[in-house]
């Protein structure tokens, strides 16, 4: 089922998403990931779970992303499933966000540039 | 060599410096090569010079490993293309043996062959010669004559015309996988437009209740597998399916001599026995290099109410009426063997029926045991989906053959009276335009699309593009001051999957709604971008009266690689 659970680890605010992220609940994903963004240095976006993915909840991860990048924080989506990465090669999104296999791979600043692949 | 450097004068310590310098030196052009003919001439006239000799030479073993030719030559005498029996004079010894060979004294060593020195009139005092290997074995030799300096080549010349070697050896391996990837790459181009020139020369599918539906699944590249069919000038339909012994681009050549053959002789309405009586004289007039053809032709009406059938050496067509099946076996031997020969044919009440005509391929599909499914596997196949209608049929019965073992092409002709109905309907529903119903109708079209044998790739990347659409409806198009319902249509002809969704919002401009280019990192636009990427072609239109929109999106499915429009 749907869900958005939260935790700390090792300094690393985690998001963790699970089930079909679509346009019923993709808002409340992209007020989770702004609001950690506006309380933590380190972001990460754990999608390991997630079974499928639309472009609302793309949106939303692309929101974060672009937030993170302005103020610098640390931000990263952890575990992609296959489901979501499909999507996001569809969308020529996989190689904008940077994408991490584990939280302790979150890096502490976002500066670089999203640059087209 | 460090092994020997505790007990060596300072003279000799000051020559296996330069010594080192001068193999490392070499060893680090030969491993830049690109040119390989340039870099060995090039390190065979400084092994040379740096042994000081008066000629030296590269020897290379041929294809069949049993000759060496000298590839690379410098000296006063040039014996570039000179050939040496492997096992023959100090060269040929040299690579036998996988031995370096020292000869002090040439005019009297048994090895050396004086041949060459008569004919040239050079005189070949003393010579060296170190094998030339990879993992795989012997590849040639490195050999240098007569030092310049009289005398003869020293216990270190040797070990270091053993230690150039190596990198010599290494260089050309490299260069010659590097060649075969090259020609690889090559190969597989020209193998791509063989089996695109292949199934374009199949026919295309025809609709409007025409009886016969052909599918071809090549196991390789190109295929030895065809069929055809055609209009007759009595108006019924000649077709026939055939398969040319053995796999690859000669069977494949000789597969569209043939396929054309059974074309032009079939096209004048010629009776099945007859048609293969000419298309095999005109075979055995030339020799087809013991590769021969089974086929089977035949004609019908458009009801496909009789079908007359002639084989030659083509597997059993198969009859399946309300459960029974009947075979039909050959009338004759393979075709291009034995001229004079003649073909039984068949006259088969096919009313209520479905004739099965199939390449050995699909017998020959291996089960998860690696087992052949043969003709019991075939029947059973053909009884689990004969409740289906002809195409989603065979599409049903490949799919099934696809996750088992293809060993073969596969090549199936269906022949049986067709409906001419209308697109066949894989889901229909009407559901409120409302963010929470789309998770149930994402699970409604994954099983509507599985049944219908699309590869799991494919129906998510149709499932978001449906849900995009769906969702652009539910926001954009109701909006959040509208509500009502849409209607979603998935039908299945042809090949093509057609996804139509009707809403009663108001019209929406189309000229709005356009796709963004993808890979951009921004958060809106991405839902059409998504379904133009997904989708062959979308079509949005507006209603006249200003209330409601269509949306009707396609995509052709490639479970047959046949399944085109219309050509006729």
């Amino acid at each position: 089922m749907n869900g958005i659970e939260q935790e700390t680890i090792d300094g690393c605010a985690v998001i963790r998403l699970q089930g079909e992220v679509d346009l019923s609940w993709s808002q409340q994903v992209r007020d989770a990931v702004l609001a950690a963004l506006g309380k933590n240095a380190r972001v990460g976006v754990e999608l390991s779970d997630v079974s499928y993915i639309d472009s609302s909840g793309i949106a939303a991860l692309v929101e974060g992303f672009q937030h993170a990048r302005s103020k610098g924080t640390g931000f990263a989506l952890v575990a992609v499933s296959d489901a979501v990465r499909a999507v996001l090669e569809l969308a020529r999104l996989d190689r904008v966000f940077p994408i991490v296999a584990t939280v302790q791979d979150v890096p502490a600043t976002t500066s670089v540039p999203a640059t087209k692949p | 060599m460090n092994s020997r450097a505790a007990k060596v004068t300072p003279m000799a310590a000051v020559s296996e410096a330069r010594a080192l310098a001068f193999l490392a030196d070499l060893s680090e052009t030969l491993a830049v090569s690109l040119d390989l003919r340039q870099t060995l001439s090039e390190a065979v006239n400084r092994i040379a010079d740096f042994m000081d000799a008066e000629a030296a030479s590269l020897f290379l073993l041929d294809e069949d490993g049993d000759m060496l030719e000298c590839r690379v030559c410098v000296g006063p005498v040039d014996i570039t293309g000179l050939r040496i029996p492997l096992g023959q004079g100090v060269v040929g010894r040299a690579v036998a043996d996988n031995r370096s060979q020292v000869v002090a004294d040439a005019t009297t060593d048994e090895r050396v062959d004086r041949s060459n020195d008569s004919d040239t009139g050079f005189v070949t005092r003393s010579l060296l010669c170190a094998p030339l290997a990879t993992a795989k074995g012997p590849i040639g030799a490195l050999e240098v004559i007569n030092k310049r300096s009289g005398g003869s080549f020293s216990a270190d010349d040797a070990e270091i015309l053993r230690l150039v070697a190596a990198p010599t050896s290494l260089a050309i391996n490299n260069a010659r996988m590097a060649n075969e990837l090259v020609q690889q790459a090559r190969m597989k181009r020209e193998f791509d437009l063989a089996r695109r020139m292949q199934k374009s020369l199949l026919p295309k599918r025809r609709r409007d209740g025409f009886p016969l539906l052909g599918v071809n699944l090549p196991a390789h590249e190109i295929s030895g597998d065809f069929y055809d069919y055609f209009d007759l000038p009595d108006g019924r339909i000649g077709f026939f399916i055939g398969d040319v012994s053995g796999k690859g681009l000669d069977a494949a050549l000789l597969m569209v001599r043939v396929a054309s053959l059974l074309r032009w002789v079939g096209k004048e309405g010629t009776p099945p026995s007859e048609w293969l009586v000419r298309v095999n004289e005109e075979l055995c007039e030339s020799s087809l290099d013991g590769r021969f053809v089974c086929a089977l032709v035949g004609q019908c009406d458009r009801n496909a109410e009789y079908v007359d059938i002639a084989a030659a050496g083509f597997p059993p067509a198969m009859l399946y009426r309300q459960g029974e099946f009947t075979e039909f076996l050959s009338g004759g031997a393979p075709l291009g063997i034995l001229a004079g020969m003649s073909f039984e044919g068949q006259h088969i009440d096919m009313r209520g029926a479905s004739l099965y005509c199939f390449s050995d391929g699909v017998t020959d599909v291996r089960d998860a045991q690696r087992r052949t499914i043969g003709s019991e596997g075939v029947r059973a196949l053909i009884s689990r989906h004969a409740g289906a209608s002809a195409e989603p049929r065979l599409r049903g019965m490949f799919s099934e053959l696809k996750h088992l073992r293809l060993v073969d092409d596969t090549t199936l002709l269906l022949i049986e009276r067709m409906h001419a109905h209308g697109p066949e309907v894989l889901l229909k529903r009407r559901f409120p335009a409302r963010a929470e119903e789309m998770r149930e109708i994402r699970s409604l079209l994954r099983g509507a699309l599985d049944d219908a044998g699309i590869e799991r790739d494919s129906r998510d990347k149709l499932v978001l593009a449906v849900d995009e659409a769906c969702c652009n409806i539910i926001r954009h198009a109701y909006g959040p001051k509208d509500s009502g319902d849409i209607h979603l249509r998935v039908t299945m002809d042809a090949g093509v999957l057609e996804f139509r969704l009707l809403d009663s919002a108001p019209a929406v401009d189309p000229q709005c709604v356009r796709a963004k280019p993808l890979g951009e990192c921004r958060s809106g636009g991405l839902g059409i971008a998504l379904i133009d990427t997904v989708m062959d072609e979308w079509i949005m239109r507006g209603s006249p009266d200003g209330c409601g929109n269509r949306l009707i999106m396609r995509k052709r499915i490639d479970v047959n690689s046949n399944n085109g429009e219309d050509r006729e």
